[in-house]
């Protein structure tokens, strides 16, 4: 792990555990519903400040929480044409299964590249320590394997060209 | 398999085992789809002993004017026939006058398989032989009095072997150009061509020092300027590849060869990249397998604990 990632990932644990701290709350607009604050924005008391850990201006996680959900959107790195191809594909490729993964939005916030939606249901019934390990982990790893599959797009097509132009020569 | 075969790997089959020395001959009636929409038909129209293998490709008009006909009856003299309804050019087999030798089979067999190659080689060729005539007709001047229409070459020739793609073939007193022109509907598809491209343009620099030059660009080549059917579309959608052939290249005893590798290029490029993104998909499936893996950690187990009844003997519920 490079040196500028380490504190960037400690920063986003630690501004996770501490916003994962939400209770079974209903809704104050709407009787008999239970809605994700952060997301309804019906009622402006019990939604938090967000805050946003960036470590440069292309990577960048922001943490939205309320007294019962909190939303994580992450901006992935993408330096070229190619990195933002893969990236759109991965995560267009995760939020299709968005369904057996419980926590990921289908659809990201403007601006960033994919979002997680933790409600109080999904604390109850899954570890806070663990739920944060996932995102961490998460983050660790999309990064790597879109510089393992630009890395692996540029040796096959230097491959596939050698091999071509090498019966001319 | 890293390069694709010049010649059509289903009739080769097909044919090898009618043209076995112990076949019985039986009627087929069958349909080979290759390439850039070229389709055959393989049938045995009047008795069985008779196969007729019909081509039918796109640009056989284009072909044509280039001097496919003369290509063809040179490859296939004596098998030749009047084309078959639907179809651009026919040629008939005799199984009971077949040459004697298994080899030579194998080699009628060969050369029937490459009946697409070998209507594509026509422009190819004509190029080659416009390149020798220039050649010799430079080598007598020197480069600076040289008549200004010679140095600019051919025609070009083009052969629109796609709806919306085509290939270019112009000769000149000291190279052959061959420009490939590309669709790219997607935007992945463009950049993983981009990437391609690019390694292709590069690997004459590093490695291969004999290579023909490549070149890429998104608007049509100046070669190309004034050529009816070249649109500037602007969008970026499609992509032009330029091939230079040096003299090297264009030696008589290496034009077969030659010929033959230049048209595989544009299948052989995008069955690359599709073959990329096959493999991207399944990676991108199996760290998704990884990170489920993960997040289902986070679920508590539910760990088997014994329950008692009041009395104190122990159950299980749901057996």
């Amino acid at each position: 792990m490079s040196q500028s990632l380490r504190p960037y990932l400690q920063a986003v644990r630690s501004s996770l555990t501490a916003a994962l701290c939400l209770s079974n709350f209903a809704s104050q607009t709407t009787e008999r519903h239970n809605v994700p604050e952060v997301e309804a924005r019906t009622s402006p008391e019990v939604l938090l400040t967000p805050l946003t850990v960036a470590r440069n201006e292309n990577e960048r996680v922001l943490i939205e929480p309320s007294i019962n959900s909190i939303r994580i959107s992450i901006k992935i790195k993408q330096a070229d044409e190619i990195e933002h191809i893969l990236v759109h594909k991965f995560t267009r490729f995760l939020t299709q299964r968005a369904e057996s993964f419980f926590i990921l939005r289908r659809k990201p916030i403007k601006g960033y590249d994919i979002s997680f939606l933790i409600t109080n249901f999904h604390t109850e019934e899954m570890l806070k320590h663990k739920l944060v390990d996932f995102i961490i982990q998460f983050m660790e790893e999309v990064d790597k394997e879109i510089s393992e599959m630009k890395l692996f797009l540029n040796a096959r097509a230097r491959f596939v060209a050698e091999s071509f132009l090498t019966p001319f020569d | 398999m890293l390069l694709l075969d010049y010649q059509n790997v289903l009739i080769q089959s097909v044919l090898t085992e009618r043209f076995a020395a112990d076949a019985s001959p039986v009627s087929i009636d069958q349909t080979v789809s290759d390439f850039d929409g070229v389709t055959f038909h393989i049938s045995t129209p009047e008795t069985r002993t008779q196969i007729m293998v019909s081509l039918q490709i796109r640009c056989y008009q284009d072909l044509v004017r280039y001097g496919a006909e003369e290509v063809l009856n040179r490859e296939y003299g004596p098998y030749v026939v009047a084309p078959e309804p639907g179809y651009d050019f026919s040629i008939l087999v005799d199984l009971e006058n077949l040459p004697a030798t298994p080899e030579e089979r194998g080699e009628l067999v060969n050369q029937i398989a490459l009946l697409k190659r070998n209507a594509m080689a026509a422009p190819f060729e004509q190029a080659y032989q416009e390149h020798y005539h220039l050649k010799a007709e430079a080598s007598k001047f020197t480069s600076e009095e040289a008549p200004q229409g010679m140095r600019e070459g051919g025609a070009v020739k083009v052969v629109q072997y796609r709806e919306e793609e085509a290939i270019y073939v112009k000769a000149s007193h000291d190279r052959v150009t061959v420009i490939f022109s590309t669709v790219f509907r997607e935007e992945t598809d463009r950049v993983f061509g981009k990437v391609f491209i690019q390694e292709f343009v590069d690997a004459r620099r590093r490695a291969i020092q004999n290579a023909p030059q490549v070149l890429f660009r998104n608007d049509p080549p100046l070669e190309l300027h004034g050529v009816p059917g070249v649109k500037n579309t602007g969008t970026g959608e499609i992509g032009y590849v330029t091939f230079v052939l040096f003299p090297r290249h264009l030696t008589p005893q290496r034009m077969p060869d030659v010929i033959s590798h230049i048209q595989t290029f544009r299948d052989y490029f995008h069955y690359h990249i599709k073959a990329s993104k096959a493999y991207i998909h399944s990676r991108m499936r199996r760290r998704t397998a990884d990170f489920l893996q993960v997040l289902r950690r986070a679920r508590p187990d539910h760990e088997e604990k014994e329950r008692k009844t009041a009395s104190g003997r122990s159950f299980k519920a749901g057996v």
